[in-house]
């Protein structure tokens, strides 16, 4: 089956395997390590974490970085935001990407190639960062939560992929339901959907965490700060240790529980602590999804 | 089938009346393509005005060229596209070997949970968002963190390594990271082509005495080579788009002779200073240059294999 049964086994070949699985080990290490050791510093004592040493294990346990976090910096806001922007984002994108696609798979059509050109030249010309700016405060888009959906309803991407899935069912699905006089909308949201389920989880699954991941669009079409998403709320404890001194100091009028806490952080441990509420969902629920987008970006791969 | 006959004396009105629900929709989409593709585009004519923001175009004065010839006069701009050539350049010749390098490692290890559960770990980064990324990068590189802490202690430095503020380091920070979070993502692509070499060649290459070493270089990498050559074609056509987010996050005041692109000036001059048709006019140019890239990217792949990107 795999080449390896064909070739003789020699002290060369397990010489080979030896430096193959060392290096790989290695390379593993070097992608795992990061994680686990900012995760360790966020389950550390935050005044403890900055005398360094923090290597395999946390030296002082404690929730104490994510119950003071949660309390204090807007996190549930932020997070309620993002999670909003990742539910309506791909929803809305799938669900009109998919029509759009739809519509240009229907071979009777006269204007579905048309169509499908014009979106596939969005794909290599456009306005650019400064007139899509300058168009968008026009439209009214800035400061607004709509920025994050509406100009990605429709994307070229995403509508090749499906369309080239839709294509490859059989046609006579949608001639029969054609026949039995079905409208163009219900055809794709009884028919085609159903059918393009598997492409759908992919795609919805890249454009899901490409929504969680995002981080320059609220930069620049929110930057007043009343639509932070977490990605920001990280940025700027990271950037900001004197906001975060800020916020320590304010605590001390809070309450008792709040005031002990905030005695014992500390900036170290607080930017671990963010950095893995905004990385835990995408690690938890990546085993899941592994076997989709390995499928996705194969489908991908044909016309991408 | 019988309409296929009757397809050309289908009167226009008739095609209408059957084509009539796919036009409303049509129509939509175009309208969307029109507000979110056309306008931005109308909106780089700025380039050529005196724009400023709240008045009508035609109010502005026209300058013509007054922005591209600003530009090159800047003292930024041979700085701006040295580091712009330089981190591309990095990333089409490290960044473009390395997950071959690690897809060829992979396909040596036999069908197996070690296999799997490298290549999960592999492709985990790639969904880490780059703040996340630069968050990681400047929590372990710092002078306290854990890295000069190590180095420090094995008494391979002597004192920190300015690995973030020190603007030599940046390129190499950059085009570190850049790997770190794609390669095993770009290994997909060779592992699918891998898998698709046809088997007996190893066979063959097992009863001539094939060792490990002159099946991967003498079968499997040959045999991946129309791919390879493929995506480095394509890769050209991306040359100037190598991403911005990561030198905004990792980039310093005091490294910025060293991360300023083409784009984060643009950022930085349009959106943050307000100069508009200024940076336009560079973005325009910028734009022009890959298109080239991408056409000529995409005629060379077409010579070389089936590849097209319409």
């Amino acid at each position: 089956m795999k080449k390896a049964n064909y070739l003789k086994r020699t002290t060369s070949g397990t010489i080979f395997d030896i430096c193959n699985v060392t290096l790989l080990v290695i390379m593993s290490f070097l992608f795992v390590y990061p994680f686990w050791n900012q995760f360790i510093v966020s389950l550390n004592d935050g005044v403890d974490a900055t005398r360094g040493g923090l290597y395999f294990w946390p030296r002082q346990f404690t929730f104490g970085n994510y119950l003071y976090i949660f309390r204090t910096t807007g996190m549930l806001d932020a997070l309620g935001w993002s999670v909003l922007r990742v539910v309506v984002g791909t929803l809305t994108k799938l669900l009109c990407t998919g029509m759009l696609a739809y519509v240009t798979t229907v071979k009777h059509f006269s204007f579905h190639l048309g169509l499908r050109r014009m979106f596939l030249i969005t794909m290599y010309v456009g306005g650019g960062m400064i007139p899509t700016y300058l168009w968008f405060i026009k439209l009214g888009l800035l400061e607004t939560f709509h920025v994050y959906w509406i100009p990605g309803l429709l994307s070229a991407y995403e509508m090749m992929i499906i369309a080239s899935y839709i294509e490859g069912l059989p046609d006579s699905m949608f001639e029969s339901a054609r026949i039995d006089g079905a409208r163009e909308i219900t055809t794709y949201l009884r028919i085609c959907i159903p059918l393009c389920v598997p492409v759908f989880a992919a795609l919805g699954i890249m454009v899901a965490v490409g929504h969680w991941n995002s981080w320059f669009d609220v930069v620049v079409y929110n930057p007043s700060g009343k639509y932070d998403t977490l990605q920001i709320v990280l940025r700027n404890i990271l950037i900001q240790s004197d906001k975060v001194a800020k916020l320590m100091s304010d605590a001390t009028v809070g309450s008792a529980a709040v005031k002990s806490a905030a005695a014992r952080i500390s900036t170290v441990s607080m930017r671990a602590a963010t950095m893995m509420i905004v990385t835990l969902p995408i690690i938890v629920v990546y085993p899941f999804f592994q076997k989709y987008f390995i499928k996705g970006i194969s489908i991908g791969a044909v016309k991408g | 089938m019988q309409n296929i006959g009757k397809k050309h004396r289908k009167t226009l009105l008739q095609r209408w009346k059957g084509e009539k629900e796919l036009w409303f929709w049509t129509l939509l989409f175009i309208a969307f393509w029109v507000l979110f593709f056309l306008m931005p585009i109308y909106g780089i004519t700025y380039a050529f005005f005196d724009y400023t923001p709240g008045r009508q175009l035609s109010w502005s004065r026209f300058v013509g060229l007054k922005h591209f010839q600003a530009f090159f006069k800047s003292r930024d701009t041979i700085k701006i596209i040295r580091n712009t050539l330089v981190l591309s350049g990095l990333n089409m010749t490290v960044g473009f070997v390395m997950p071959i390098i690690l897809a060829l490692m992979l396909d040596e290890l036999r069908q197996g949970t070690f296999k799997k559960v490298v290549q999960t770990i592999s492709y985990l980064p790639y969904f880490i968002s780059w703040v996340v990324v630069a968050s990681l990068a400047i929590s372990l590189l710092n002078s306290e963190g854990v890295v000069n802490e190590v180095l420090i202690k094995t008494g391979l430095a002597e004192k920190p390594v300015p690995f973030l503020t020190e603007g030599r380091y940046f390129w190499g920070l950059r085009t570190f990271l850049d790997i770190w979070k794609g390669l095993g993502w770009n290994t997909i692509l060779y592992m699918s082509a891998i898998a698709g070499i046809d088997q007996s060649l190893y066979e063959a290459g097992a009863v001539d005495g094939i060792t490990r070493w002159g099946s991967v270089k003498y079968i499997t990498l040959p045999s991946i080579m129309p791919t390879i050559v493929l995506l480095f074609i394509l890769s050209i056509g991306s040359l100037l788009n190598l991403g911005y987010e990561q030198n905004l996050l990792l980039g310093q005041p005091t490294t910025q002779d060293y991360w300023e692109i083409i784009d984060t000036y643009v950022y930085r001059y349009g959106i943050q200073k307000g100069r508009y048709s200024f940076s336009i006019a560079i973005s325009l140019m910028k734009s022009v240059i890959g298109l080239v890239l991408v056409f000529s990217a995409n005629s060379l792949a077409k010579r070389h294999s089936d590849y097209s990107i319409m």
